[in-house]
């Protein structure tokens, strides 16, 4: 009996954490999920039948003779979206790294205020601060403009609505969370084993190569997968800043569900997003594992 | 031959409000194949100079010359020298074998020829079947002559150790003393060591450096250092000793005769600005001195005020009659008593040749 009571209470304990993931959580996954399998409402919303036919719909479509053929548009969709991501990341961590790098050498009074100079932007609306940006790169904006008067260039460069610019928007976006675990990283790690390898014959780079990239791999792979993945999915800055000429997923789910009126499809694009994620996350906890957790210290 | 370190008014001053000079000026020569000790309090500038010859460290002023090449300029990686670090610093991310071969690596070896040198070197710290491993799955002494092996590996022309022994338990830190002093003589390689502790110091060294508040105190053999400190931080630091006053009684050309307190005559080198009247510092260290219950001629008689064991020998701590303390160590009687207890009067036996003058 008394065992019994020790287990409810248990449960009582984590019940507050259960009930957020799963109302919060799990259960609207699992509504992505099932109306991912159903059929459209021509006007919003679902038809509660059976179908597969928003993920046929990623690869195929009817023509006008109501056959099924090769569609790659979407997959166009998926691959662009996986390169500006792909670009995001590698940009923001050949910036980033030298930061977090510069912080973690700071004396500690020094790099907390560092740090909070970081989080900054995170004080203003996300959606303002793409706003601005298209005030700084439209043809008539502010780099052109001062480019002009210096008589640099005659005619305004295009900078706006290319894919350049999304990466841009997501670069500046998200290069915090790129820069904080690799900082949390390097933070930790020990000076000594720099002077250690100094003193043992290597150089400023290949101390930079054989200790410091090693001992921060940990942060880099964190601070990777925190940009990737939202920058796959991004929404905001692709509109603003790609002006929704250059559809990526975030943009077309979006669509889905507001002016294609195509929830299962765009549930589906939900999953598909989701399934590539979590392989990523997966590939990272496997390799993590298999390290022993040895770079962590 | 030139010197394998040679440090002329070498200085370093860390900038800041205020600046802290941590080294204010220090000269010596350490000669090729030399055990060299740099022996100080913490703080004294001991490994703030081991620092400048690794290269760690930028000179603030003076000339630091290896093997008579002028390395005040070269960065850590373009000098000859390796160091073993206090707290070890192996790189946690690379095997033990990975680790000693570092070095080689950098230096341009293959791998192979590499692994087979760090292989060699981790046989000669006895850690022959420890190279798969990662430095976290080693003990703090297994860590430490992976330091060591890693330091030697590439044959540097100068070794410096900085405090290695320091984390280390006493019995293990002994063994490691026989350890440091045998790879010394087999690898011929000048050794610059640096500790606070002066059994370390008197045990292993050619030659100790004293060092105190940023300055070299004194340079020579163990022995002179603790037969003839030259200066009261020296005696006070290195052993135990007993200080007194005495006075200028001759001066000749080349010594002096000073009266000791306890009625004697005592002719020791002469001291700077010597003259009769004056008054010197002289001491005398504690197993210098006997007890005895014999109230001879020239004994000085006294109470015991405190006994203190220390296991192979006891300190009495002895109130004399004509004024004054003085400590005697003594070995106990053979079946382990004190030779004396607390309100004892005894008697203290003084041969006046265990008496110094301090020069300064």
């Amino acid at each position: 009996m008394t065992a019994v009571l020790d287990r409810l209470k248990a449960y009582a304990g984590v019940a507050p954490a259960t009930l957020v993931i799963g109302v919060f959580m799990i259960a609207p996954l699992m509504i992505i999920f099932a109306y991912s399998f159903l059929e459209p409402n021509p006007y919003g919303g679902v038809r509660p039948a059976f179908s597969t036919g928003a993920y046929t719909k990623l690869f195929y479509e009817r023509d006008l003779f109501d056959e099924m053929v090769f569609n790659a548009t979407y997959l166009k969709i998926t691959f662009r979206s996986l390169w500006i991501a792909a670009a995001s990341v590698a940009a923001c961590l050949l910036i980033g790294f030298p930061v977090a790098y510069y912080i973690a050498m700071q004396p500690p009074e020094r790099r907390n205020l560092l740090i909070l100079l970081i989080t900054i932007p995170f004080w203003t609306n996300l959606l303002i601060r793409t706003y601005c940006w298209i005030l700084v790169l439209r043809d008539t904006g502010l780099i052109n403009n001062a480019l002009i008067s210096a008589g640099l260039i005659d005619r305004p460069f295009t900078m706006l609505y290319t894919e350049g610019a999304i990466v841009l928007g997501l670069i500046y976006t998200y290069i915090p969370f790129m820069v904080l675990p690799i900082y949390a990283s390097l933070e930790r790690l020990d000076l000594r084993l720099i002077e250690a390898s100094r003193d043992l014959y290597a150089t400023k780079w290949g101390t930079l190569r054989q200790i410091v990239l090693p001992l921060a791999a940990p942060g880099i792979i964190a601070g990777s997968i925190l940009v990737f993945i939202p920058g796959l999915g991004a929404f905001i800055a692709p509109e603003l800043l790609g002006g929704g000429k250059n559809l990526m997923l975030g943009s077309l789910v979006q669509l889905q569900f507001s002016s294609a009126r195509n929830w299962p499809f765009g549930s589906a694009l939900a999953v598909v997003i989701m399934a590539v994620v979590m392989l990523t996350l997966m590939l990272y906890a496997r390799n993590a594992r298999r390290n022993g957790g040895g770079l962590q210290h | 031959m030139s010197a394998a370190i040679r440090a002329e008014r070498l200085r370093k001053v860390y900038p800041g409000s205020p600046p802290v000079a941590a080294l204010k000026s220090a000269s010596l020569e350490i000669a090729d194949n030399e055990f060299f000790t740099l022996l100080g309090p913490s703080g004294c500038g001991k490994t703030t100079l081991l620092r400048l010859v690794a290269g760690f460290e930028s000179i603030t002023g003076g000339t630091l010359h290896l093997f008579g090449e002028d390395i005040a300029h070269l960065p850590p990686e373009k000098r000859p020298v390796n160091t073993v670090f206090q707290h070890y610093s192996l790189f946690p991310h690379m095997t033990i074998l990975d680790n000693v071969a570092f070095g080689l690596r950098r230096l341009g070896k293959p791998r192979q020829e590499a692994a087979g040198k760090a292989q060699e070197m981790l046989d000669l710290v006895q850690l022959r079947d420890y190279g798969a491993r990662l430095p976290n799955q080693l003990s703090g002494g297994q860590q430490q002559r992976v330091a060591l092996a890693r330091a030697l590996a590439p044959r540097p022309r100068v070794l410096l150790l900085d405090e290695p022994l320091s984390a280390l338990d006493l019995k293990l830190r002994q063994s490691m003393r026989l350890e440091l002093k045998r790879l010394q003589r087999e690898t011929g390689i000048t050794f610059v060591f640096v500790t606070h502790d002066q059994d370390e110091a008197l045990a292993m060294s050619d030659r100790i450096a004293v060092m105190s508040a940023g300055e070299i105190q004194q340079i020579a053999t163990p022995g002179e250092i603790y037969e003839y400190p030259a200066n009261r931080f020296v005696a006070e630091f290195i052993g135990d000793a007993n200080f007194y006053q005495a006075r200028v009684e001759q001066v000749r050309d080349n010594g002096a005769t000073y009266l000791t307190p306890f009625g004697t005559r005592l002719a020791g080198p002469l001291v700077e600005g010597a003259e009769p009247g004056r008054s010197v510092t002289v001491f005398v260290r504690p197993e210098k001195v006997t007890l005895t219950a014999a109230a001879t001629e020239g004994n000085l008689p006294g109470r015991v005020r405190d006994v203190i064991y220390l296991g192979d020998t006891t300190d009495y701590r002895i109130t004399l009659e004509q004024g004054g303390d003085i400590t005697v160590r003594a070995e106990n009687h053979k079946d382990g008593r004190p030779l004396a207890n607390p309100g004892d009067d005894v008697f203290v036996e003084l041969d006046p040749s265990a008496l110094r003058v301090l020069k300064e």
